[in-house]
């Protein structure tokens, strides 16, 4: 028997190529954002005298969404990797609470006419703190998750409530509060033109993500443990390894946020965390990145996040009370989970 | 391995004479002795069918030759030298790739990224450092890689998902064929196949044979497989029992000695 030589022409019945038009309306992402639009233009014409739309009401939706985003895009790696992590909001308020006490302890107490003692040290030192912490906490859930074989919802959930004890135990229970104002001046608050400088940040780790996923091994291989585990283990990728460096870059991820968080307010807001997870989550899902894993959008997790900090401003200005903003992002989550499970359906049937 | 450019499909004739051979492997699971003396001998250039009735040590025996599962004795060669594998990886850079039953591609990647997978191109100079894939060339080494094999795929950009069983098979052996310059080792390539496509599988052992890598080929598919093998190997009870060459056999033959009946017969 020799080699064949005509052409083995296998089946090529299953695929059919779309259009441009047609892919691109057959991201989530972009119905999402058809969606943030058509809310934006709801609440504008509900709040009196259109406040909505206001140039300061805007930059405030970029300022909350920052922190939002960057919790969502940690969190979107480790998904596409078919990993999850429920103490982002934990590992931001325990990497603000180290970061706010350091910035303290090197600045020590203002003198009479209000100044601090060595700024630029403490606010590079805070930073420093906040992003290593955060780094430390990441590849502690990554360990738990990848080496210890730990179900990742339960390792999360275990260092969640561990995180929140132990920046609660290095606060005594308080927040660090009365943190040197330039700290908001010079960063938290501050905007080149339009754009609040933290928003940027988020903005460039976004377009990193995206380059990461879309050009480079590191997201081919991201992409492929969360396609199937297995099969990347024995191409011969170190999934543990590879697992515990995604877990790593969520928690730097968050811990950049914990900065921006004492960066904004000129103090912890140890409580005000409670719900990252749920806005975190709900952006990546809804935005058309699959829980299963294999495939991220970071566009999707963009306007996901828009959608969530959009429905939540949006319900304060026309006066709805803000508890019902949970209900609001509850029923958009379990709506988004519902339509990635139609997806994965579709394509199994496919 | 590192250099998949150079290791790029062309023709890879070297003067091996045994491409890979596990001799006397025994592996006890807890209280199951999985295999107790298996032995197979792959030359380059020829196809050895590995035969053997459900629980006979098969899949367990082919896990040992590619270093996933550590036998408890044993010597194992590759192109010619002694080698103790301790993990799959082992196992690729000596050459040797495994297609698994269940294919062990990706269904979210490409065909360009799944037959890369694990063995990524880098752009060359910073972008490269940086980790960046030079899909270009990627493409063109895979589409050449299919081509060699005869094998049509739509567009190389599709996802897995998006492909027939018979294209994941053919994709499947291509990517361990791109990789393999020893040997290949496959399991139960054509259980999930209809017939024309198991035939065109079957011609794929044939093409890479030919190419001087030895084929070993676990089946169930006894006539098919028999028809393309130059040996075949029978293990019964985590033993071998018989090593003959594929022309001497007959079907029944082979289901005596697989199920026990011909014990020490050997052709």
């Amino acid at each position: 028997m020799s080699a064949p030589a005509t052409a083995v022409d296998l089946d090529l019945r299953s695929v059919r190529p779309k259009s441009a038009l047609q892919r691109y309306f057959s991201e989530t992402g972009t119905w999402i954002l058809v969606l943030d639009v058509a809310l934006i233009v709801l609440f504008g014409f509900l709040s009196n005298d259109f406040v909505f739309w206001s140039a300061a009401n805007i930059q405030a939706l970029m300022i909350n969404g920052t922190e939002a985003l960057l919790l969502a895009l940690g969190l979107a790696m480790l998904i596409g990797a078919g990993a999850f992590d429920l103490s982002i909001g934990a590992n931001l308020v325990l990497a603000s609470v180290l970061g706010a006490i350091t910035i303290k302890a090197v600045t020590g107490p203002a003198d009479v006419n209000g100044n601090y003692a060595h700024l630029p040290l403490a606010f590079a030192l805070g930073a420093l703190v906040c992003v290593g912490s955060g780094i430390l906490y990441g590849i502690v859930n990554g360990v738990l998750v990848a080496y210890l074989q730990i179900n990742s919802l339960i390792a999360t959930l275990g260092t969640m409530g561990i995180g929140t004890g132990l920046a609660l135990v290095a606060t005594q229970g308080g927040d660090v509060t009365a943190l040197p104002g330039q700290l908001q001046e010079h960063f938290g608050l501050a905007s080149i033109g339009f754009v609040p400088y933290p928003t940027m940040l988020s903005l460039l780790a976004a377009l990193m993500l995206w380059l990461v996923l879309r050009f480079t091994r590191y997201g081919l291989r991201t992409l492929a443990i969360g396609s199937e585990r297995t099969s990347a283990q024995r191409a011969g990728i170190q999934v543990k390894r590879h697992l515990t460096s995604l877990a790593a870059l969520a928690g730097g991820l968050a811990g950049v946020a914990g900065f921006i968080d004492i960066a904004r307010y000129g103090s912890t807001a140890q409580a005000g965390h409670v719900q990252d997870p749920l806005v975190a989550i709900t952006a990546v899902v809804i935005g058309g990145t699959l829980i299963e894993g294999g495939r991220v959008s970071i566009i999707g997790v963009i306007w996901g996040t828009v959608l969530a900090i959009v429905l939540q401003m949006g319900l304060i200005i026309v006066g709805v009370q803000s508890f019902y903003q949970l209900i609001a992002i509850g029923f958009v989550l379990i709506v988004a989970v519902g339509l990635d499970r139609y997806r994965v359906r579709q394509r199994r049937d496919a | 391995m590192s250099t998949p450019q150079g290791n790029a499909l062309q023709s890879r004739h070297r003067p091996v004479k045994i491409a890979i051979s596990g001799c006397h492997v025994a592996k006890r699971f807890g209280h199951v002795q999985a295999l107790s003396d298996a032995s197979i001998t792959v030359r380059a250039g020829e196809i050895v069918a590995l035969f053997g009735d459900n629980g006979a040590g098969k899949s367990t025996f082919l896990k040992t030759l590619i270093g996933m599962v550590r036998p408890d004795t044993g010597e194992f060669v590759v192109a010619d030298k002694p080698v103790a594998f301790t993990t799959i990886r082992d196992a690729h850079e000596l050459g040797v790739e495994c297609v698994h039953q269940d294919l062990a591609l990706a269904p979210d990647l490409s065909v360009v990224d799944n037959m890369f997978l694990g063995n990524e191109l880098l752009r060359p100079g910073m972008l490269g450092r940086f980790g960046a894939l030079d899909r270009k060339r990627m493409t063109e080494l895979a589409d050449q890689a299919l081509r060699e094999l005869s094998i049509k795929l739509p567009s190389l950009k599709v996802d897995i998902g998006a492909l027939s069983g018979g294209q994941k098979q053919a994709l499947a052996v291509a990517r361990a064929v791109m990789w393999g310059h020893t040997a290949i080792l496959m399991d139960e390539p054509t259980a999930a196949l209809g017939a024309r496509q198991s035939e065109i599988v079957c011609d794929l052992m044939r093409t890479v044979a030919d190419r001087g890598l030895g084929v070993l080929v676990v089946s169930h598919d006894l006539p098919r497989v028999l028809k393309v093998a130059d040996r075949v190997t029978i293990l019964w009870r985590g033993a071998t029992a018989l090593e003959a060459a594929a022309a001497d056999l007959t079907v029944p033959e082979v289901v005596a000695t697989m199920v026990g009946e011909h014990r020490g017969a050997a052709a």
